[in-house]
Parts: structure tokens; C-alpha cells; sequence
């Protein structure tokens, strides 16, 4: 019997010393939706906050893109087994924020005592992710859409570089195209809604939906299918059927094309600086987004994705939270994500550190976003969108317009058909959450 | 009833899960329809007591249960409600949900194009896989790797097949893409609403073939012999013996295999609608049961992916029922 009871004593030994070792450190969970190499560097950014304190471990899970993670997020919430950080893209805002599951990053971040000052934080990062000035989130990954451009086709095509503005860029696409350097002089992102449209609207100072975009309340209606967005689809309509701009469909990443030499140009999210770093094999540069003449450009918005407190946690929990909130808006690890990702640095002293430390100027495309982003002081038009069921609203614009690609429809009734569509998800949206924000 | 048993065991023998809900359904369907010859003799006689049907049953019955009747009453209730994606709201809407559906233009063209995807594909799987059958059953040689060679792509993901074939068919990059635009043909399912929807086509056939085969395999094996060999002697090809005797012959399997994959096209193709083209472009391949996957799933709007769950679960009734009632009229079931 002896021996026995020794095993078993040495077992109950073992397991409280695991279970002394488990208490020391709070475990959170935290969902993202970072793949590929942008995963990798989510991994490393979460090693560096466990190893540089003893109290608390992040575990970061991958649960694949945005889509699958909010799905995920909202079958957990609802099992009441959600993660206490979830990683959630900025369409997604005012579901999460109305969604009646999370606890605001200002209120978490006062009660722990570590309160964010977003007077530091860039102003279009911001606008997008506060209400009334206090964060509902916390701003993660960054990003705003830049014009990348293979420098070798634009020089045997005779060009310096792109044009700015659209009056000057389309006829180089076109030239790039009629002189036979490239069969595709441009190809159309997968997120145009965002990076031609929206960003349009800021850039050109011209309103997407009434009530400041929707800032100002739910009861906001579209009105992009009117003025200068309705050129803005007849252009990229003449683009792609005349064969200048390409769609690269199913099966390849419009990314690829690009950094294959295929196509001269894109308008992506500057978090493709990842891609085509690894990948271009040729003279390639990237330059601001295009304007229309004669406008004065504002700033962009931004896209990528901010982190969500959920609900339903205890203290020492939400303690371990704020505390790699409080990290994440440190400047050192702001700089490293910044230049390891391609992300934006949220707050102007990250960017300030990595001016002063020399990286625009081996690195001068990086800078291009965070000029672009803060130039100027963001107008009605330029602070960011705030629309309800953005996710149903998205798929239909995009359905419109490409219909209108296709010559389906007209450019004008397929605008009309997405303004329609459009608001009608935004009443139903005023209608489920009347009397919220 | 003899007749009926041997047609019952083909092509469950081969394999078919599917084959459990025929017959009761068949009988319930058929019943004064005058082809109800009595089948009362195999019932009662085989279980006095009602303990051991019912724990056979109650496996199967609890799996239903859990992935089909709560499923289905939870969407029944859902498309009658507007809610918030995380529960935090529910409202009563009646039938706000339907009559939304319903106005919108953009559900009738997925009618539509769902119409034409089923019917292409039934007609392009059930052919080819009949075409392969014939010709596998008179190969001698090498029989059984070419019958593994067909079976194969079954077991290949939906996703990853549709991932292969967009890949294959990109106007840009893909080698069968390059090859039909080398041939002078204008490819580009990213800007031709009939390629995309040939697109699709393609993948949920060559997905559903093997499926079509096996079974049609298993049945011309069951053609009796003796009245191929007559028919022979009478100096009919092998063609003609094909289309006389065995096709006539197999016509139980056939319908069989017409509504599977009526049901296939419907409900289980979502997969590959979102890996070939996402349902564009403009919504082009955007079939009813991509729709109901991508307004509940991506575009988080619940009540109306329910209310459409719940009319596709309609549809998917009167579409056996009135295949049972009448297209089974003119299956001929007697050997």
C-alpha cells in the first residue's frame, strides 16, 4: 500500500503546485483575425507583453477573418463562453457597441485606473472608435488605402510617377495600357467599397450619408447617388471596361497581381506594404491616395480593426485586460508594430519616435498613411463612418455597383438601387435599436 | 412486392444513406393514388412490442432531433423576429421579414438563377455520371481503377474544389482559363454572369458525379442478364441495348438520383458557391442557399436569412412531393 499512497501524494503535490503556478498568472483569451505573416506578428506582440510582466498571460487564438471571428464572438456570447478580447474590424462598430456585450475601453481602462488620453491618439483613429471622446474600443491594427505602384511600368510608359489627382492618373493607366507595357494598368481591390468609395468621399470632402456620416445619429440616410461619387463609379466603370482596370475574381488576391508584375497599380490598405515587400521583385513605390481637381484633399479614414472588451468577466480578468491595453498604446510597441506590420501607429508620439529615429527615410512609403490620415483636421465628411448593419449595407453597394460594372444597370439606377437598399438596412437598423447610439 | 424489395435493396446496398426516408415518405405520399398495392403484410407481423422499434429508432430519431426539428423551429420562430446579431434585442415583426423578402428584386433574380443552377446541374450530373456508367460497364480491362479514379473527387472538400476550379477558370492566372481564351473564346466568369454561373455548374457536378455513379453503376448491375443476352441475339448494339432495355430498367434509380440532386443543388452547394465566385459577380451566382448563408453568416442580418431558411425548407417540401406525386407516375417499377 505504501508505494501507492506515495504516488498519490506526489501526484496531489504536483497538481497543487500546477494550480499555484496557473493562480500567479491571470489568463485571458483574446480572438483575432490576423492571418499569415500579420498573425505571426500578433503572436509576437502578445509574447512580448506576457514575457515583460509575471501577472498575466494573453493567449492569442487565430478564428479566422473578421466574418468568422464576430460569428465566433456571437455563438460564444450567446453559450456564455466568450473570450474576454475579441479583435473586431471597424464596419462591425455599431454592432459591437449596441450589442449589449461589451464593456467600453474608456470605462475599463478608468476603473483600472490607467485612463487613455486620446488627445495622444491620431485624430481620424479616434473619431472612428469614440463616442463623445471616450474609446469603445481599443484601436489595434490601423490602416488606410494608398496607391502602390510598380515604378518600372510607369517609367517605360514615360511617367516620373502617378499623377496626383484622377485627371492626371487616368490618362498614365491609359497610356500604360494603349503602349502595351502592362495588360492591367490598375486592379480593383477586393474592398473597393472602402478604399474607392468611402475613402473618396472623405478625401474629396464630399458627404456618403446624412447626419455627418452617421456620427450624429441612426436615423442617418445615404446619399452617395448624387455629385462627384457618381463620376467616381462612372470612372471605374470606363476603367474596367475598357480593360485598364481589372478584376482579378475568385481564386487570386488583387494583392497578388500586383506584386506578380502583373497589373502597375493598385489602391490598397498600406497593411499591404507585408505582401509586397515579400514578394515584388521589381521598382516598386506607393504614393497618396488620388483627388479630384482643384479639391483641397482631406484626410482618409481609416480601416483594419480595434479590440472589444466583452462582458461577463471577473475584476482580476479585466485587470489583465487593461493591463495589455496599456501596453498596446505604449510608443515603444506601437513603433515596432507600426514598422513590422505596416499598420499605422495610433498615437503621434509612436510616429514622432519613428521619425526621429531615421525609418521614413530608408522606409518613405510607410510615412505615406500617417501624413495622408492626419492632414489637416478631419471635416463632417472625413471623420469616419458610423452606419448600422454595415456588413448587410457593404455586400449590397458592392452588388450594385459591380452590376453596374458589368453594364448590368446604369451607373446612376445602380447607385439609386444601393442608396435604397442601403437605407432601407438602416431603418431596420433605427427600428431594432431606437433610443441607443 | 417482390419487384419492390429488389429495387429497395440496389441501391441501398450501394451505399446509400439517403434511402431511409423513401419508403416511408412514399407510402404516405402515394396513399389513393391507386398504386398503393398493399404493403400492410411486412408491418406489424416483425413487433409485437413497441419497446424495441422505438430504441432502435430513438438514435436517429435524437440526432434529427438535435440538427433538424430545433434547428428548424428555432428558425421558424426567428423568421417572424428582428433581432440584434448578439441577442441583445429581439423584436416581434410578423410577417415583416417575408414581405421584405419577397418585394426585394434581388431575391427573385436568386430565384431565378437557383432555378437555372438546379436544373443545369441535375442535367449535366445525371447525364455525364450515366454516360460514365454505360462506358465503365463495358470496359474489361482496368475496370475497377478506372471506377476508383471516378470515385474519387467525392471525397475532395467542397471548399477545396471550388478553390481549385476558380483558380483553374481565373480569367487571369488559370491554365483552362488561358487555354479557352487561346482558343479565341472571351472567358471571364469575373465580368460574364453565364460563365460564373457555367462556373458553378461545373464545380457542383463534378462534386455530386461520383454520387450519381455509384448508384447508377450498382443498377445497370442489376439489369438481368438473361434479357441483355436475348435482346442481343435479337441484334441489338450495345447502344440500343442501353437505351431499350437497361435505361428503362433503371428508371427508379434515375428518379431517385433526380431528386438527391434537386436536394444537393438546393441546400448543399453553398460551399462551393462561396469558394468558386462568393456568388458574384453581382450576385449573379448568388443562389437561394448561398443567400441564406450569407445574410445570416456574413452579413449577420438573422431575420431575413431565417425567413428565406424557412421558404427554401417549403420549397424543398413541395419539390419531392411533387416529384413523388408526379414524375414516380411514370417510373416503371415492375422487372
Amino acid at each position: 500500500m505504501r508505494p501507492f499512497y506515495g504516488v498519490l501524494a506526489g501526484a496531489g503535490a504536483m497538481l497543487l503546485a500546477g494550480m499555484s503556478s496557473a493562480q500567479a498568472a491571470t489568463e485571458i483569451e483574446f480572438w483575432h483575425a490576423m492571418s499569415g505573416a500579420l498573425g505571426e506578428r500578433v503572436d509576437e506582440v502578445v509574447k512580448r507583453f506576457n514575457d515583460s510582466q509575471k501577472d498575466y498571460v494573453v493567449k492569442a487564438i487565430a478564428k479566422g477573418n473578421y466574418d468568422e471571428v464576430l460569428n465566433g464572438t456571437i455563438a460564444a456570447y450567446r453559450a456564455k463562453r466568450q473570450p474576454e478580447i475579441v479583435q473586431s474590424n471597424e464596419r462591425s462598430f455599431l454592432t459591437m457597441v449596441n450589442s449589449g456585450a461589451i464593456v467600453s475601453t474608456a470605462e475599463l481602462m478608468e476603473q483600472q485606473g490607467l485612463p487613455v488620453d486620446t488627445s495622444k491618439f491620431i485624430a481620424p483613429v479616434v473619431s472612428y472608435f469614440a463616442i463623445n471622446g471616450k474609446l469603445q474600443a481599443m484601436p489595434f491594427n490601423s490602416s488606410t488605402p494608398i496607391l502602390f505602384y510598380n515604378r518600372d511600368h510607369f517609367k517605360a510608359a514615360g511617367f516620373e510617377k502617378p499623377g496626383a489627382t484622377w485627371q492626371e492618373l487616368e490618362p498614365q493607366l491609359d497610356a500604360i495600357k494603349a503602349k502595351g507595357v502592362s495588360k492591367c494598368a490598375m486592379v480593383l481591390p477586393g474592398d473597393y467599397e472602402w478604399s474607392f468609395l468611402e475613402n473618396y468621399s472623405a478625401v474629396n470632402d464630399i458627404p456618403y450619408a446624412t447626419k455627418r456620416n452617421g456620427m450624429d445619429g441612426l436615423d442617418t440616410n445615404f446619399v452617395f447617388n448624387k455629385g462627384k461619387l457618381v463620376g467616381q463609379v462612372e470612372r471605374m466603370k470606363r476603367l474596367v471596361s475598357s480593360g485598364v482596370m481589372q478584376l482579378a475574381g475568385q481564386g487570386i488576391i488583387p494583392i497578388q497581381l500586383f506584386t506578380s508584375g502583373e497589373c502597375s497599380t493598385i489602391i490598397a490598405s498600406t497593411a499591404s506594404h507585408a505582401a509586397v515587400v515579400a514578394a515584388a521583385k521589381f521598382d516598386w513605390s506607393a504614393t497618396e491616395l488620388p483627388y479630384e481637381q482643384g479639391v483641397t484633399p482631406r484626410n482618409s479614414v481609416i480601416g483594419g480593426a480595434a479590440l472589444w472588451t466583452l462582458k461577463g468577466h471577473t475584476p482580476e480578468k479585466y485587470k489583465a485586460v487593461a493591463a495589455f491595453y496599456d501596453f498596446l498604446a505604449k510608443t515603444d510597441t506601437q513603433v515596432w508594430w507600426h514598422q513590422a506590420t505596416g499598420y499605422v501607429p495610433v498615437t503621434t508620439a509612436a510616429y514622432d519616435a519613428a521619425k526621429a529615429q531615421g525609418y521614413y527615410q530608408k522606409n518613405p512609403t510607410r510615412e505615406i498613411a500617417v501624413v495622408q490620415l492626419m492632414r489637416g483636421t478631419p471635416s463632417d465628411n472625413s471623420l469616419g463612418f458610423r452606419i448600422g448593419n454595415s456588413n448587410q449595407i457593404n455586400v449590397a453597394i458592392m452588388e450594385e455597383v459591380s452590376a453596374a460594372f458589368l453594364g448590368k444597370k446604369p451607373v446612376q439606377q445602380a447607385l439609386d438601387d444601393a442608396v435604397s437598399r442601403g437605407n432601407e438596412a438602416l431603418r431596420r437598423y433605427e427600428q431594432l435599436n431606437a433610443g441607443k447610439k | 412486392m417482390p419487384a419492390r424489395s429488389d429495387t429497395a435493396t440496389l441501391p441501398a446496398a450501394a451505399g446509400g444513406g439517403g434511402l431511409r426516408l423513401r419508403w416511408p415518405l412514399r407510402r404516405l405520399l402515394l396513399k389513393g393514388t391507386g398504386d398503393a398495392q398493399s404493403e400492410s403484410g411486412l408491418k406489424r407481423a416483425h413487433f409485437r412490442d413497441w419497446r424495441l422499434p422505438f430504441w432502435l429508432l430513438a438514435p436517429q430519431l435524437f440526432i434529427l432531433l438535435l440538427f433538424f426539428f430545433i434547428p428548424s423551429i428555432r428558425a421558424l420562430i426567428q423568421a417572424f423576429q428582428l433581432t440584434d446579431p448578439f441577442g441583445a434585442t429581439t423584436q416581434w415583426v410578423g410577417f415583416q421579414n417575408f414581405e421584405r423578402l419577397f418585394r426585394s428584386s434581388v431575391y427573385w433574380s436568386s430565384a431565378q438563377v437557383t432555378l437555372i443552377f438546379t436544373i443545369a446541374q441535375n442535367v449535366l450530373t445525371l447525364s455525364l455520371a450515366l454516360l460514365l456508367a454505360f462506358a465503365s460497364n463495358h470496359i474489361l480491362r482496368g475496370r475497377g481503377a478506372y471506377r476508383t479514379v471516378l470515385l474519387l473527387p467525392y471525397a475532395i472538400a467542397p471548399a477545396i474544389a471550388g478553390i481549385m476550379l476558380a483558380f483553374l477558370f481565373n480569367p487571369r492566372v488559370g491554365p483552362v482559363a488561358h487555354m479557352l481564351q487561346g482558343l479565341g473564346f472571351d472567358w471571364d466568369p469575373n465580368r460574364n454572369s453565364w460563365h460564373a454561373l457555367a462556373l458553378i455548374v461545373m464545380a457542383a457536378s463534378w462534386k455530386h458525379i461520383c454520387y450519381n455513379y455509384i448508384f447508377l453503376v450498382a443498377a445497370l448491375l442489376s439489369v438481368p442478364q438473361s434479357i441483355l443476352e436475348s435482346a442481343y441475339l435479337d441484334g441489338a448494339g450495345p447502344i440500343q441495348r442501353f437505351l431499350r432495355i437497361s435505361l428503362p430498367m433503371i428508371t427508379p434509380t434515375l428518379f431517385f438520383l433526380i431528386v438527391i440532386n434537386f436536394v444537393y443543388g438546393l441546400f448543399e452547394t453553398f460551399a462551393i458557391v462561396d469558394a468558386t465566385t462568393r456568388g458574384g459577380p453581382a450576385g449573379a451566382t448568388s443562389i437561394l442557399v448561398y443567400k441564406v448563408y450569407q445574410d445570416g453568416f456574413v452579413t449577420l442580418d438573422l431575420g431575413s436569412s431565417a425567413a428565406q431558411s424557412v421558404v427554401l425548407m417549403a420549397l424543398a417540401l413541395f419539390l419531392t412531393f411533387a416529384q413523388f406525386r408526379f414524375v414516380e407516375r411514370r417510373v416503371n417499377y415492375s422487372v
